[in-house]
């Protein structure tokens, strides 16, 4: 608590105030930037003619910033591993799901 | 009774605890909801894959300033949901409340945005069906998926919207305590829509342009 005969604790207090609200922002802040630069990047890719490698760009970008969202902004690299398992099984499905059914698309010959 | 003893809650030990109690709980939904969207996001691949040039032809007609003007509200509203769940966590009450209200109020944009779009796509009859203005049929296809698609995640976002408008009210006037593990749940569930909507944006906005 602020000492009111002590003007220098008030401005301690501030200061100590004004760095907690720096390192709530700061971290985020500098996410959110990677993710609006990697989704110019995306938008301008979408104007290359790269042929059937804009969508293989697109999808890699977008690849990238979930990474991004899902490390810092949903904190999973502070997580238990218990939540990195049940995250990691999504993806583990996700991935079986598209394997399976490709598997049984691009294998047809007619 | 103080704010942190009344943010704990029965049976956990502490804070800590039960806020990766209520993280895990959600990350086991959004595991569930990972193949819920997968299973759209397969469909689309198969039928895209089988109809590559509809697809392309398809995705050109898409509103994309609308698109990208969301993608950078969505991808803004996860910042502020972020600042918004680490003020909680250290009390700092009003920053909480400021950050829930903007969130909130980027994802209400998002819907009005999204509104606007859906107007001009009615009015361009790019709803599948029998007045449907592009060839080849299969073009169709690319336009089912967007409206399902597109409409589901809306789904998610307003639930998303109306979430975080209960906690706000429920902070604001002090039902529940800000510190307490209620936002860890909703902000891992708010940056999940944000995340599919990632996906999303390229598949029906990008593709097609070049």
């Amino acid at each position: 608590m602020t000492d009111p005969s002590n003007p220098q604790s008030g401005a301690r207090e501030r200061d100590a105030r004004s760095e907690q609200a720096w390192w709530l922002w700061k971290g985020p802040a500098l996410v959110w930037l990677a993710l609006i630069v990697l989704f110019g990047i995306s938008f301008g890719v979408a104007y290359l003619p790269l042929g059937g490698a804009n969508l293989a760009a697109h999808l890699a970008i977008a690849a990238v910033m979930i990474v991004l969202l899902v490390t810092f902004l949903m904190d999973m690299r502070n997580a238990t591993a218990i939540v990195r398992l049940i995250g990691g099984a999504g993806l583990f499905w996700l991935i079986l799901m598209f394997s399976l059914t490709f598997n049984d698309y691009l294998s047809r010959h007619y | 009774m103080s704010d942190t003893a009344g943010a704990l809650q029965h049976p956990w030990p502490n804070l800590r605890l039960q806020r990766e109690g209520v993280g895990l709980g959600m990350w086991l939904f959004l595991a569930s909801e990972v193949l819920f969207f997968g299973a759209l996001f397969v469909g689309f691949a198969v039928y895209r894959s089988f109809n590559e040039d509809a697809f392309r032809i398809a995705g050109a007609h898409t509103e994309i300033v609308y698109g990208s003007i969301n993608t950078a509200l969505l991808l803004t509203s996860s910042l502020t949901m972020t600042v918004a769940l680490r003020a909680a966590t250290t009390n700092m009450r009003d920053l909480t409340l400021v950050c829930l209200a903007v969130t909130a109020a980027l994802g209400v944009a998002f819907l009005i945005c999204k509104g606007l779009e859906y107007r001009e796509d009615l009015k361009e009859h790019l709803f599948p069906g029998p007045h449907f203005p592009l060839s080849p049929p299969a073009t169709q296809m690319f336009w089912g998926f967007y409206w399902i698609m597109t409409a589901i995640h809306a789904v998610h976002l307003t639930g998303g919207i109306a979430v975080v408008t209960v906690v706000f009210v429920l902070f604001k006037r002090r039902i529940i305590p800000v510190q307490g593990s209620t936002m860890e749940g909703v902000a891992i569930y708010w940056h999940f829509v944000d995340s599919v909507w990632l996906v999303l944006y390229p598949l029906i906005y990008l593709a097609g342009r070049s």
